[in-house]
């Protein structure tokens, strides 16, 4: 014998109409889910995206594709403890001797540079009335072009010489030099004031644009030799190495650190006192922020779908009493308590699925409204739209459950004669 | 087999009502035999609501027992009487209790639904049972669409689309004009010559004069049971 109840088709094709009937209602009924559901989608597109982010621009632009990093401190230094922080602040600085000790283990590097650290200071550049405020002033070696993929609109590069003879030459962003020249052409040779100094125009390297708002055109490279008869030694100084190969960096990371404790003259047991990186750290150290972000938004959608779900348990008991009459109809012409407990439990299923439909598009469309009009970059995910979507049946069915069961068990005499 | 569609011994059906029991049916015994046209009568508190009730399946009686159509029905849960009442008895309302959003169709079509009948079949089904009364140009109307001897002739329609072995009417001509009613009860008589069994649960004598068979009750008890010379 065929099964002797309502066919699942049947009751999803009732729910869809009993859903659709009420639009209005049923929109409100689902806006807590909605809401949730699209926070959901959009924070993870805009954390995801900012990962990304990370990991493609801002590694390549701030360390350097296939480069990696000998320092003073690590990259990540906002995640150690207090402890940690007191130990390695001992550490004596990068010198040159240390970049020549690399160089000397790493002859098949493509560049090794060393250039001030952060906090990079900040000067006006000035040339006769036009100033342009706030240039990130970096004193670097030539090999420093090199690690960061500098091309040059025109002029040329700092060089060996400028370095030994300490000459007051820059080679400046295509930002500074359009402000102050209008075209990077017109800069080459032109005579600038710099942290207080006469200096001239040597290059200008060609855009590459903005990551997050934070233009990095907008600097300029100096001599690390001048650099130092301005600023002094940073503890902050840096050793980069640019390999020509990806596969290359872990080997070449080995040999820097060896080379390192010979230079150093560490012994076996004594910990190193410097620390090699990679563009990892940076993506780590995004990684570990964002984490913490991970386990709040949890959190924020719980509260939210429960929410939402109260909500649908109420608007479905309504219904519930709404119906009863017909719940009565349907019991006198032989509807079990199962059929009746499956019509509702899938009417409130429908609703919610729809909530999370909704919700995962109202959530994409956030998404590009931010990154279209915010510098914040988005990614959509499939695995947070799987989990909007599950969130929402999964809500619907949840608190679907008691008004369905109270349903189910209407007595159909009271129930018929209910008005 | 015995041809009783219905046999009732001493059913009796109580309520509690403030901490007392009220007797609303006390030992009734009757039988009704395939093709019967009964009409089911008495006072207000005669108990034959309960009655209707009871041989529709919708409730269960505290005491006797119920055959329908051969099948000891009084002792079954409320799953078991649930399609007890989709294969077995058609029922027919004063407030005709259709689904207002549905179509004239689709309302007949329910019964079948819980059947379990695929949605083909069904439509055929359907379709012939609103042709049976007289209603293939409306199947598509809504029941605020249609007048109220139409809504009346749909429920028939929908009472009859399971082949059920009783059609159980309760007060079917209460909300309907005397011209309409007589409509109503000319179907039923149709029905009747058909071979269908019927029972209509009723006050009115006019509506009971169309019955072969009066059953009176009075104070939960057979008071009279009858043959109407005029309709036999």
């Amino acid at each position: 014998m065929l099964s002797c109840s309502m066919p699942i088709r049947e009751a999803f094709r009732l729910a869809l109409q009993s859903v659709l009937g009420s639009k209005l209602r049923s929109f409100f009924t689902l806006l807590g889910i909605i809401v949730s559901v699209a926070f959901l989608v959009a924070v993870v597109a805009v954390i995801q995206g900012m990962n990304a982010y990370v990991k493609d621009t801002m590694t390549g632009a701030m360390i350097g594709t296939n480069a990696f990093q000998v320092r003073r401190l690590p990259i990540a230094i906002g995640l150690l403890s207090d402890e940690e922080l007191k130990a390695i602040q001992r550490r004596p600085k990068l010198t040159m001797d240390d970049a020549e000790a690399v160089r000397r283990a790493l002859p098949d590097a493509q560049a090794i540079s060393i250039q001030s650290g952060w906090p990079t200071p900040t000067s006006d550049i000035s040339h006769r009335n036009n100033t342009v405020g706030d240039v990130m002033i970096f004193g670097v070696t030539p090999d420093y072009q090199l690690v960061l993929d500098y091309r040059f609109a025109a002029g040329e590069p700092l060089s060996d010489p400028d370095i030994r003879e300490r000459r007051p030459v820059a080679v400046v962003g295509s930002e500074v030099a359009e402000k102050l020249f209008g075209t990077a052409e017109r800069a080459i040779g032109q005579r600038v004031r710099l942290a207080g100094r006469e200096m001239r125009i040597k290059g200008v390297t060609a855009r590459k644009g903005r990551v997050l708002g934070q233009s990095f055109d907008g600097f300029a490279l100096i001599p690390i030799s001048t650099f130092e008869a301005i600023y002094g030694r940073r503890l902050t100084t840096t050793v980069s190495v640019k390999m020509r190969n990806p596969e290359e960096i872990a080997g070449a990371m080995d040999r820097a650190q060896e080379a390192m404790r010979l230079s150093r003259h560490l012994r076996p047991a004594e910990v190193d006192n410097f620390t090699i990186d990679k563009a990892d750290a940076l993506v780590n150290f995004w990684r570990r922020l964002t984490k913490v972000l991970f386990t709040v938004i949890p959190a924020v959608v719980c509260i939210g779908i429960v929410v939402g779900g109260i909500v649908i348990m109420n608007i479905m008991l309504m219904s519930v009493n709404e119906r009863t009459r017909e719940i009565g109809i349907r019991k006198a012409l032989g509807a079990t308590r199962r059929d009746i407990r499956r019509q509702f439990l899938i009417e409130s299923l429908v609703l919610a699925t729809l909530g999370g439909i909704f919700g995962v598009a109202a959530g994409w469309g956030l998404s590009v409204v931010v990154s279209q009009f915010t510098p914040l970059p988005a990614r959509i995910t499939g695995w947070s739209v799987a989990v909007s979507l599950l969130l929402g049946a999964g809500t619907g069915v949840t608190f679907g459950v008691y008004p369905a069961a109270r349903a189910s068990r209407l007595d159909p005499i009271a129930a018929l004669r209910a008005e | 087999m015995s041809d009783r569609v219905i046999h009732v011994e001493e059913l009796v059906r109580e309520y509690p009502m403030g901490g007392e029991k009220v007797l609303a049916l006390r030992g009734l015994t009757l039988s009704i035999r395939r093709n019967e046209y009964v009409a089911i009568m008495g006072p207000s508190g005669s108990g034959k609501s309960t009655l209707m009730n009871l041989l529709g399946c919708l409730d269960t009686p505290s005491g006797g027992d119920y055959w329908l159509n051969g099948q000891e029905v009084s002792r079954l849960t409320d799953d078991a009487l649930a399609r007890v009442r989709n294969k077995e008895i058609g029922f027919v309302f004063q407030t005709f209790n259709l689904l207002p959003r549905a179509s004239a169709l689709h309302n007949v079509e329910l019964p079948l639904v819980y059947a379990g009948v695929g949605s083909r079949e069904r439509r055929e089904r359907a379709v012939r049972a609103l042709t049976r009364v007289g209603l293939q140009n409306r199947m598509h109307h809504r029941p605020n669409e249609l007048s109220g001897g139409q809504r009346q002739r749909v429920a028939i329609a929908r009472a009859l689309v399971n082949e059920p072995s009783l059609l159980l009417a309760d007060e079917p001509t209460g909300n309907l004009d005397s011209t309409t009613s007589e409509e109503i009860m000319r179907v039923f008589s149709e029905l009747h010559a058909q071979g269908q069994t019927i029972v209509v649960v009723t006050h009115e004598p006019s509506i009971a004069a169309h019955a072969e068979r009066v059953v009176v009750l009075r104070d939960g008890k057979l008071d009279s049971d009858t043959r109407n010379r005029a309709a036999a």
